[in-house]
């Protein structure tokens, strides 16, 4: 049993989940997929590379389109009416998807050193909290005069 | 493949204290601080959304169709770079150069819009003095488009470099350190277009106040 769960969520001994082991100028890592995990990773080895583990150009072109896609989608979500309350998570949770899409394929950060995600996360913890702290004030702050 | 195997193919350790190389490191660094950067400007822009007591308001002004499509461009240009990475690092130099050319012509269409689109809103009436939208909205996108002009350059400095063959595989750090600095701009306005244009648009006077703008 601990083998099948193994066979089926990891990869090379590297959990999908997990940060890659790689060094730092490496552009495709040989044994490191576009998403990470055996089953997630068999997947997009078929669909990208011919059965190489490492992502290609045509995966770029896939990421590049399911980007415009998501694009599309907000942009009609703007014009359906009837969302209520579900329109700005809907929208948030698109846009963190793309902002993730980016990050991880065409920053490479889910092929580069680990310690270069570190550095992005804390810099985005510091950013929200900062932002969160902003919107803080705003509600229970002094309001300045407006024009 | 085994892992110890495959970690033999890879590029050899830099020889710097962390390890990795330290201008990729600092690239790094510089988007973790313009990540904050960005990130105070959105939220004064929240702090102050659908405060304005003057019109133009949001929802009489924002174009979505318009910023749609720019948005696509932006897009795509990311995609632009990341192929034209992908050639310098294989040491194919004519489609490298193409690709990093075409990162320059979306890049000068997405900075057209804006200009447009800036154009148009000064012509209806909204400047950054106007009111508290005006001016949060122009600071914001204001500053990002200033990144993207600044992108422009160095891409079409790096293109001209490829075209010339001062940019090659073994030096393509180079291009790699400019496509962060320009896949960050493209993210920074993927939240810019969520936040500002989608959720924002349709912000209207406050309860009590007329449209400013009769179409």
């Amino acid at each position: 049993m601990a083998n099948l769960w193994q066979r089926l969520t990891q990869h090379d001994g590297n959990g999908w989940w997990n940060l890659p082991h790689t060094s730092s100028n490496e552009l495709n890592p040989d044994f490191e997929g576009p998403i990470g995990g055996a089953w997630f990773g068999n997947m997009w080895r078929t669909l990208t590379h011919g059965g190489v583990s490492h992502a290609g150009v045509a995966f770029y072109w896939v990421i590049g389109f399911a980007l415009a896609v998501v694009t599309l989608l907000e942009v009609w979500l703007f014009t359906v009416e009837g969302l209520g309350g579900w329109y700005i998570p809907i929208l948030l949770a698109l846009s963190v998807a793309k902002f993730i899409g980016v990050v991880a394929y065409f920053m490479h950060l889910r092929f580069d050193h680990r310690m270069f995600t570190y550095f992005f996360v804390s810099a985005m913890i510091v950013g929200i909290l900062i932002f969160t702290l902003l919107l803080l004030l705003a509600e229970y702050g002094h309001q300045p005069a407006l024009f | 493949m085994t892992q110890a195997a495959a970690t033999e193919h890879h590029a050899p350790v830099e020889n710097t204290s962390t390890g990795l190389n330290s201008r990729k490191l600092m690239m790094w660094a510089f988007l973790g601080s313009d990540v904050m950067f960005f990130g105070a400007f959105i939220a004064t822009y929240l702090v102050y959304r659908g405060k304005s007591l003057v019109g133009p308001y949001p929802s009489e002004i924002l174009d979505i169709p318009i910023t749609s499509v720019s948005t696509f461009v932006l897009l795509m240009s990311s995609l632009a770079m990341v192929l034209g990475l992908h050639y310098v690092k294989e040491g194919q130099k004519n489609k490298g150069t193409i690709w990093i050319l075409i990162v320059v012509v979306l890049g000068a269409v997405f900075m057209g819009f804006q200009f447009f689109e800036f154009k148009t809103f000064a012509h209806e009436g909204l400047t950054p003095r106007t009111n508290i939208f005006g001016t949060t909205f122009f600071i914001l996108t204001g500053i990002h488009g200033a990144h993207v002009t600044i992108g422009v350059i160095w891409m079409a400095i790096l293109a001209y470099g490829s075209h010339k063959g001062t940019l090659r595989s073994d030096n393509s750090l180079d291009l790699e350190i400019a496509g962060l600095y320009w896949h960050f701009v493209d993210i920074v306005w993927i939240v810019i277009f969520t936040v500002i244009y989608l959720i924002s648009a349709t912000d209207g006077p406050p309860l009590g106040v007329g449209p400013t703008i009769v179409h």
